[in-house]
């Protein structure tokens, strides 16, 4: 399947949840989604249309839209395709279903991405912070609105 | 090394240990009288020659940290062996940027190591901050919390630096100047 013909599947699959679809090229598709239907599309993805893959799951906050995306990239052992979903959560209550029943290596990136960004993964199996300690938790470093960076205490500077 | 108030040993209920013919003590008299005398020069000879060191690779100096310790540039040859437990090690070498959530570990490496011991800040991450001088999760000035006695500048530094660094340290220890004892 190319490109054109994968998103018309899914847009005819999911009328009205997926939106602003668009083919950037031969092998790129970027859609928005619902983000109450995440993980339902994600289910559909893996065992209808064989997108085994989940390459990468990320946030980006928007504070001038109050606005944090949940990106999802997935790619596809079958299709010479990779797929690119956005979920648009509010920014003062971000939460989303965790996709780790569909893909499991989402795990830690829902990990990173909540202990950066403050996304609040629902049904995740262990969400705790990843990497930083358990202290840094709620200072949210990567958002753009952080009053932590730059760290100004370092004095031994040439 | 704090100064211990002698304890009085008249009382034979306040002896610690009772051993025939030996006598015990509990300060550190012996150690300090010893600080002043020739005695010293011949210890510090002992202990510059086998300054062990703990495998800690921190960030990307720690490469380089573990090829010196390997054959190639074959550091027993001064006395210098990496040791797998902090409770062998003489040496702690800071080898990169310490984050917020290493530094309990690192601490608590550190006390766990038997005195005298001494701290190489190995690279620019553990002298300065290196690139990551603004960071949110790096712990920045740690030459506040270890008494660092030798620098070595690179990023990364190369393993004749590291090899020099404990050259450096080893004259410091002979002239009585470094931080692990305190004279």
């Amino acid at each position: 399947m190319d490109a054109k013909a994968i998103i018309d599947t899914l847009s005819s699959q999911f009328t009205g949840v997926i939106y602003d679809a668009q083919v950037e090229s031969d092998i790129r598709i970027l859609a928005k989604v619902k983000n109450e239907n995440v993980k339902d599309i994600c289910q559909y993805l893996k065992e209808e249309l064989s997108f085994g893959h989940l390459c990468c799951e990320l946030g980006v906050d928007h504070p001038e839209r109050n606005e944090i995306e949940v990106v999802y990239v997935i790619g596809s052992y079958e299709h010479p395709v990779v797929l690119t979903l956005k979920a648009i959560l509010p920014r003062d209550n971000p939460e989303i279903e965790s996709v780790v029943p569909v893909y499991w290596n989402a795990n830690w990136y829902e990990r990173e991405t909540y202990e950066l960004f403050g996304v609040k993964y629902l049904n995740h199996p262990d969400l705790r912070p990843l990497v930083l300690p358990q202290d840094m938790l709620g200072e949210w470093p990567l958002r753009k609105d952080y009053k932590g960076f730059p760290n100004k205490t370092a004095k031994n500077l040439v | 090394m704090a100064e211990v108030e002698p304890v009085s040993t008249n009382n034979k209920d306040d002896m610690q240990e009772e051993i025939p013919g030996v006598m015990t003590t509990s300060t550190s008299a012996i150690s300090d009288f010893l600080k002043k005398t020739k005695a010293q020069d011949l210890i510090n000879w002992g202990r510059k020659n086998s300054l062990w060191f703990t495998v800690n690779a921190m960030g990307c100096c720690g490469v380089e940290l573990l090829s010196t310790g390997m054959a190639h540039y074959d550091t027993d040859r001064f006395g210098i062996i990496p040791r797998n437990s902090p409770r062998h090690a003489d040496v702690l070498i800071i080898s990169g940027y310490v984050t917020k959530k290493y530094f309990p570990a690192l601490k608590r490496i550190w006390d766990q190591m038997p005195a005298p011991k001494w701290v190489i800040a190995f690279g620019d991450c553990a002298i300065s901050g290196g690139p990551f001088y603004e960071s949110y999760s790096t712990r920045q000035n740690i030459d506040e919390v270890f008494p660092v006695d030798i620098y070595v500048p690179g990023c990364p530094p190369r393993c004749e630096a590291l090899i020099q660094a404990f050259y450096e340290l080893q004259k410091k220890i002979v002239a009585k100047k470094d931080k692990g004892t305190d004279y």
